[in-house]
């Protein structure tokens, strides 16, 4: 083990979909302020109705088209990190089940994706795809926001059909936390869902596991050395 | 009309004392352009790089608190210098502080450099930036002491520029121009705005023309035995300006006190608007303390305001609107000059925002005659003559003012 807790943010947006800041100035933000492991996880929106295509026609989504270069340039982006910062950058997407109601919305994680998945594939496919891909499933924001009309309480009102799928929980989100996670003992991370600047001050997840991609999966599925904590400036 | 003619005068003499500004920024980088020929480099006593027996061993003592926009790539600048002998010291108040992981990250990234962390919960004082360096200083092992802020970033011959001044066995204290680069939002683009055009200018027109020592901390290169002269950081663990106390200390025992002419960069990123108006509402404080009647030159030295106030006390006219621009253009024109001048490379249409920084920062000059009570880095104190700090103990007028206001601020919110 290492002498210290890897600080960890596992939920970042860039440009590629609705965040503020372009890729490589994300990696140097995270980098200067000294985070060991982050993943990039732009949004994939389904594109079955309304919200979805309105998401798709203002490029606000990470589609079949761009997802290859999407996953080079965070390749390339990686390398710089690693070299300048020791900083470990993870590809991933934010699958988004968007509806009217936020009891048929979802936001999932996959962590460490290597090939694209649509977001409007059935949960039951969505998940076995990942876990083909040896990527981590996380259920994001799983209850109530503050932020009104952000809640996606489909995962969690669901939760006896597709907890076995799912890796962790958030257990807090940006400036939320859902102690529901904790009351139901699932195994949890905290994460920025960075879209702006300001967002780099949030909760985030410490673990004490070796900076390798390898070893940070099975730090969250095994759930052993995790801790939240709230990074303020 | 009397009011335009009033305010028309008063323009003209802020634009005339801008122009001085402008003349000294440009007299002191005069030496620099001439340095660059290799006639001159002789001349203006420019140390080769084989002459190393003769660059002192120096300690430069880092506070540390928070993260500030760059902060890795600004302690790395520190780490590749090209320079024989140097050890740098980061102090922090405890090792909780996210800048602890950046200096540790940086320590890892340089296993071969001289590189020390000092974690000391130090209250000597109230200024935590001295208390910071109290701790520091403490290890410190050189007889050359730099005191560098977290926020400035450096290239490679910066300590070799700048302790090349200390050849004259007669400077007690170096100090260097800034100047504020990045910028993505708007509070970010308005602080290097003031820098590169208020704070520059000033500084240099205070070094050229009033001969007096204006030090600005982000970068101070002394001597041991002149800092523990005048009493070492103890002594000035209470002010607020502890950087132009120490300045005009040593200058007092007739030791000069020198304006370098290498420029060192304030990243600023991503700051708010909010804290631009902090920083300059503190700084405005700061400056109202220690200049005293002088802080009303200030609002005469800002040409772009005083040519503004007729449109509100008099009227719109084609004469106010027409004089309000005239000023506002040459303004703009001296600040590009000033830009190239220090080296700025940023898009010069930003330029055109500088009347409106004027504009907030000709509102924000009326504040420190009115509240005496600053906010830095978490802390509330009350700010007393020449910037000495007593704590805020949250009674009395001016905390019921605050109290008031904040009243107010959360019931709106």
């Amino acid at each position: 083990m290492i002498d210290y807790m890897l600080l960890c943010d596992f939920h970042i947006h860039t440009k590629y979909s609705d965040g503020s800041v372009e890729l490589r100035k994300v990696i140097d933000i995270f980098g200067q302020a000294g985070f060991d492991v982050i993943a990039i996880t732009d949004h994939v929106v389904n594109g079955d109705n309304a919200i979805g295509k309105l998401a798709h026609r203002f490029k606000f989504s990470i589609n079949e088209k761009n997802f290859e270069e999407y996953l080079f340039n965070i390749k390339i982006e990686a390398e710089r990190a690693w070299d300048k910062y020791e900083m470990l950058v993870i590809a991933g997407v934010e699958i988004s089940k968007n509806h009217i109601s936020p009891e048929k919305s979802a936001h999932i994680l996959i962590i460490d994706i290597k090939e694209f998945i649509p977001a409007c594939m059935n949960y039951e496919k969505i998940f076995l795809s990942a876990k083909q891909q040896d990527a981590l499933i996380i259920a994001c924001h799983p209850h109530h926001m503050s932020d009104l009309g952000r809640d996606t309480l489909f995962l969690w009102n669901n939760r006896d059909k597709y907890a076995k799928y799912i890796d962790a929980w958030e257990i807090a989100n940006r400036d939320d936390i859902f102690n529901v996670i904790s009351l139901k003992k699932y195994p949890y991370i905290a994460n920025s869902d960075f879209h702006r600047v300001r967002h780099l001050y949030s909760w985030k997840t410490l673990l004490n596991c070796q900076k390798d991609i390898n070893s940070v999966k099975r730090c969250i599925k095994q759930n052993k050395g995790v801790a939240i904590t709230l990074f303020r400036k | 009309m009397e009011i335009f003619y009033l305010f028309a005068v008063l323009s003209i003499i802020g634009l005339f004392a801008y122009v001085l500004q402008v003349l000294a920024v440009r007299s002191l980088f005069k030496g620099k352009i001439l340095q660059a020929t290799p006639e001159k480099l002789k001349t203006f006593s420019y140390i080769p790089k084989t002459e190393t027996y003769i660059l002192p061993p120096i300690s430069i003592l880092k506070p540390l608190k928070g993260l500030d926009d760059n902060l890795f790539d600004n302690l790395v600048s520190f780490c590749t210098q090209d320079y024989p002998q140097y050890e740098i010291i980061f102090s922090l108040q405890d090792n909780n502080d996210p800048a602890f992981k950046v200096a540790k990250k940086v320590k890892d990234k340089y296993p071969d450099k001289d590189i020390f962390i000092v974690v000391d919960n130090c209250h000597i004082g109230l200024n935590p930036k001295v208390n910071n360096l109290i701790t520091a200083y403490k290890v410190s092992r050189y007889d050359f002491i730099l005191i560098s802020d977290s926020n400035v970033m450096v290239g490679k011959d910066y300590l070799r520029e700048t302790v090349k001044n200390m050849r004259d066995p007669e400077v007690g204290l170096v100090s260097n121009v800034i100047k504020g680069t990045g910028g993505s939002t708007l509070g970010s683009i308005f602080e290097n705005l003031h820098l590169n055009t208020f704070i520059v200018g000033s500084v240099c027109f205070l070094d050229k023309f009033l001969k007096k020592p204006c030090v600005i901390g982000k970068s101070m290169l002394m001597r041991r035995q002149d800092l523990e002269a005048i009493g070492g950081f103890k002594a000035v663990k209470d002010f607020l300006a502890e950087d132009y106390v120490i300045g005009e200390r040593i200058h007092k025992r007739g030791r000069k006190v020198i304006l370098s002419n290498y420029v060192i960069n304030n990243i600023n990123e991503y700051w708010g608007l909010k804290k631009f108006l902090n920083r300059h509402i503190r700084w405005g404080k700061l400056r109202w303390k220690l200049g005293g009647i002088k802080y009303l030159c200030e609002l005469i030295a800002n040409p772009v305001f005083m040519s503004f106030l007729p449109l509100l006390l008099w009227e719109i006219s084609i004469l106010t609107i027409f004089f309000a621009l005239f000023v506002a253009l040459f303004k703009i024109t001296g600040d590009l000059y000033i830009a190239k001048i220090i080296g700025v490379r940023s898009n010069p249409y930003v330029y055109l925002l500088s009347p409106f920084k004027d504009l907030i920062v000709g509102v924000i000059w009326f504040i420190p005659l009115f509240s005496k009570v600053v906010i830095w880095r978490g802390n509330k104190y009350i700010i007393g003559k020449d910037s000495i700090l007593s704590t805020h103990t949250d009674t009395g007028f001016y905390s019921l003012g605050y109290k008031i206001f904040y009243a107010i601020k959360a019931r709106i919110a």
